[in-house]
């Protein structure tokens, strides 16, 4: 992954118009060493949200700020490029419909809509817990996905003249 | 109140008025959110780590980033003067509405009263007795998030899915259409 970028700030910082973003060694070595760090851990928030403090929102917002930190180091446009500008939206679609189908999901297992436990019976250990955990899941990557797509979006602003 | 609340408050109070009051965009951008860090940690002050921690990645983080991306694609002139020219008359609006709405802060219980309905009210010790066994999870916010109230959940994540994607639509149809 990094070697994918290692090439990108060179070409990326001097066109940004008037940006503040240009990309540093200091920055560019921060980003990173904390980048894995910070990836973990939005990923720790959002899977135990359901022992601790956190959960799916907190969660996902700390991983889209991973993408963020990659944009702000190595260039917004370059970062785009990288993951894609569909991705963050097909993320947020397939996050809601998770969600959705874990509670059509159990109303098919005739149980009422989102009852969680009834997953048990198709040897789902731990159902109530795990389906939490999924449903926190599905909350992340649709935060996430919101929070990368903004990130983009407005980087690029109004017109739509620059994106590649 | 011990001294490290009390610095807290003025902090808080310090950078929100300095959000108002500062005359460069960047520097309001800057003091909202020592604003926003401030509040998450009197969330985390006040036994509401999961609301502090939702503070602290959105407000603080989040939303600097964005208006900090915003303010880059504005002109920003010189700045001559620090602070922005208070007019009297709206600064004495917005200290009314101050003074009126905290009038209501007499009807709230103190922190951590035991007879307080926050304490002592059935549903919350329902939710805190029979949390765990009914949904096998220690974090009983999140139990109620998630499986008491999971259907409003869900139709909070289906109004961040309809509001976003509705903003990106109307932000770039380009990138993402």
């Amino acid at each position: 992954m990094s070697q994918q970028e290692r090439g990108t700030p060179d070409t990326q910082a001097p066109t940004d118009r008037g940006g503040p973003y240009v990309g540093t060694p200091i920055i560019m070595a921060t980003v990173r060493v904390v980048m894995p760090f910070v990836f973990t851990f939005g990923l720790f928030v959002m899977f135990h949200g359901a022992d601790s403090s956190g959960g799916g929102f907190q969660g996902g917002v700390i991983v889209g700020t991973v993408v963020l930190m990659l944009g702000i180091a190595f260039g917004i446009e370059a970062t785009r490029e990288w993951i894609g500008s569909r991705l963050p939206v097909a993320l947020v679609g397939v996050g809601v419909l998770a969600f959705l189908f874990t509670g059509i999901g159990s109303v098919l297992l005739g149980a009422g809509f989102l009852d969680y436990s009834v997953y048990a019976e198709i040897g789902v250990p731990k159902a109530s817990k795990y389906g939490i955990e999924f449903v926190e899941l599905a909350i992340g990557v649709i935060v996430a996905g919101i929070v990368t797509g903004l990130f983009f979006a407005i980087a690029a602003g109004f017109d739509g003249g620059e994106s590649a | 109140m011990t001294p490290l609340e009390l610095a807290l408050l003025v902090l808080v109070l310090g950078a929100a008025v300095a959000t108002a009051a500062l005359r460069s965009v960047l520097s309001s951008v800057v003091a909202f959110g020592a604003y926003s860090l401030g509040i998450a940690i009197i969330w985390v002050f006040l036994r509401a780590p999961d609301v502090g921690l939702t503070e602290a990645a959105v407000g603080a983080g989040i939303m600097t980033v964005l208006f900090l991306l915003t303010i880059v694609k504005t002109e920003h002139p010189d700045v001559e003067r620090t602070f922005e020219r208070i007019d009297v008359r709206a600064a004495g609006v917005a200290v009314a509405l101050v003074l009126v709405l905290s009038t209501t802060l007499f009807a709230l219980p103190a922190v951590g009263d035991a007879n307080s309905a926050v304490a002592d009210d059935d549903v919350t010790e329902y939710y805190l007795e029979n949390a765990y066994e009914e949904t096998q999870v220690n974090n009983a916010v999140t139990a109620v998030l998630a499986a008491y109230r999971g259907f409003d959940t869900m139709g909070e994540a289906a109004v961040v899915y309809s509001a976003g994607v509705g903003l990106l639509v109307v932000l770039d149809r380009e990138v993402f259409g």
